[in-house]
């Protein structure tokens, strides 16, 4: 099997199905690195199952592969030791922002990773988040402001391969734009490959690749 | 020990009413369910009072035995029953869970605990069938076997219901955390910890009060069968020790046991957990 080195994620002729209804059908795409790549369609179309997949949380038909490695059965937890992902609107049962923060570092996966509160700090620069919010409680803080912790911590985890699904739905078109500066900063300093499910015009406009997926009526 | 009457236990009995008026005027629906359980188990507790008085006559290790096997069954049924949770995933798993441990423990406490006191096991030799007919003895091994399953089934049903139905909930949580690198068995900590605190909370609370505001049942038991107190104490001191222990080692068990039968080869809950039937 061919495998170009340039190529982060690569889908071969993947169809999603959930029992009779087609969600995606025969999709192939090439994601190279360091590429910010924005899949968009309506509400329903397959965006978030098209995610699932690469991670293995979904059935599909073809294949995809994730740095040359396919995603199976038999390597999905090396497979997902190389994605950060930041799910729409997690509702973390951690109490405080620092406690959700600190939760993917806890894991054996993570554990060379370097994690501080300074670190954590200087990404929110990025972000425009006050320091103040490390240390409220995660009831205390905006939708946006959440989204945009989490989107700190995915960058902090220093993955090959970001999922990031609906960045933006709780933001105004001004943090819009931050979480922009913030994907491409993550793409200029570290060759991070950034796949984002999002119908948000602004993201589809910066996307160095866009995907749209059409919802399929049969 | 005095021994209650057929009158006594009528007696006994009209005290149930107080609690049925109440259900009744408010309204609960609980009455023939109430109504029903009181009449099953006065006829069980009977059933079961006429075969120990058998087993106890006879007394054949192996007989008891498979007695324990058959408490064993019953006890996984009632765990399916009362979890809703699917018997072709949670059978095996509960099955061996409750055998093995009140097992171990029951063999452990009787032999080593009582044995060193009663048949100075560290001291005497003994043939392999006495020492069977001592660990399986009807007197011993039956009530013990008996109470460890019983609190095995109540801590494993609320830890497995909270366990299994976290996981269905929080499926996003789940999946954040596989999805950012954890194993499965990472990836199912924060929900372990939620059962355990929710099944083991009542325990330890009813350990931090015993004697005080609890009247722990073994003692009261064998208090009004005529034992000393002191005797009675150090008898519930272990009971509480060792449903303490079963009932953690049999939980981790069959969550231990579980995991490769209910979740698919990508980590993820297969659907485990059977639907509410409504029988409105």
């Amino acid at each position: 099997m061919s495998f170009n080195i340039r190529i982060m994620l690569q889908l071969k002729d993947v169809t999603i199905k959930y029992g009779e209804k087609t969600v995606i059908n025969h999709l192939s795409l090439d994601v190279d690195r360091g590429q910010l790549v924005c899949i968009c369609g309506e509400s329903g179309c397959g965006k978030t199952s098209l995610l699932n997949a690469i991670m293995g949380f979904v059935a599909f038909e073809g294949e995809i592969l994730i740095d040359g490695i396919q995603v199976s059965h038999t390597n999905i937890d090396s497979i997902r030791r190389m994605i950060a992902y930041v799910p729409q609107e997690l509702a973390l049962p951690q109490e405080t922002v620092k406690e959700m923060i600190y939760l993917p570092f806890s894991l054996k996966a993570n554990h060379q990773k370097d994690y501080s509160d300074e670190k954590v700090l200087k990404e929110w620069e990025f972000l425009n988040l006050d320091r103040s919010i490390l240390e409220k409680r995660t009831t205390e803080i905006s939708g946006g402001q959440r989204q945009r912790v989490m989107l700190s911590v995915a960058g902090l985890l220093h993955k090959k391969l970001i999922l990031v699904d609906e960045p933006t739905s709780a933001l105004d078109p001004e943090s819009a734009q931050l979480v922009l500066r913030y994907f491409r900063h993550l793409i200029d300093s570290e060759n991070v490959t950034i796949v984002v499910a999002s119908h948000h015009k602004a993201i589809i406009d910066n996307s160095d690749q866009v995907v749209e997926i059409k919802t399929l009526n049969f | 020990m005095v021994d209650i009457d057929i009158y006594g236990l009528g007696i006994g009995l009209v005290l149930m009413l107080i609690p049925l008026f109440f259900l009744y005027k408010l309204r609960t629906g609980l009455v023939h369910s109430t109504l029903s359980a009181t009449i099953r188990m006065i006829i069980q507790l009977w059933l079961i009072g006429l075969y120990l008085q058998f087993l106890f006559l006879s007394d054949v290790w192996w007989v008891n035995l498979i007695w324990g096997l058959i408490m064993t069954f019953v006890a996984t049924g009632t765990a399916i029953q009362r979890t809703r949770l699917k018997l072709q995933y949670m059978g095996i798993p509960l099955l061996v869970s409750f055998l093995s441990t009140a097992l171990i423990i029951s063999i452990y406490f009787i032999g080593l605990v009582l044995g060193s006191s009663e048949m100075k096991i560290f001291e005497q030799t003994f043939t392999s069938t006495e020492f069977l007919s001592y660990l399986f003895s009807a007197r011993y091994f039956i009530p013990i076997f008996g109470l460890l399953l019983g609190n095995m089934l109540g801590v494993n049903v609320l830890a497995l219901s909270t366990y299994f139905e976290g996981i269905r909930r929080e499926q996003q949580m789940y999946r954040y955390l596989l999805g950012n690198g954890a194993t499965r068995w990472e990836a199912t900590q924060p929900f372990m910890r939620k059962a355990a605190i929710k099944a083991f909370n009542p325990c330890i609370a009813n350990m931090a009060v015993m004697g005080l505001v609890a009247m722990p049942g073994t003692m009261i038991g064998q208090i009004l069968g005529g034992s000393d107190p002191s005797q009675a104490i150090k008898y519930q001191m272990m009971i509480v020790v060792i449903t303490f222990v079963a009932s953690m080692l049999s939980l981790m068990l069959t969550i231990f046991l579980a995991q490769k039968q209910c979740f698919d080869n990508m980590g993820l809950l297969k659907n485990v957990i059977a639907e509410k039937v409504d029988n409105k």
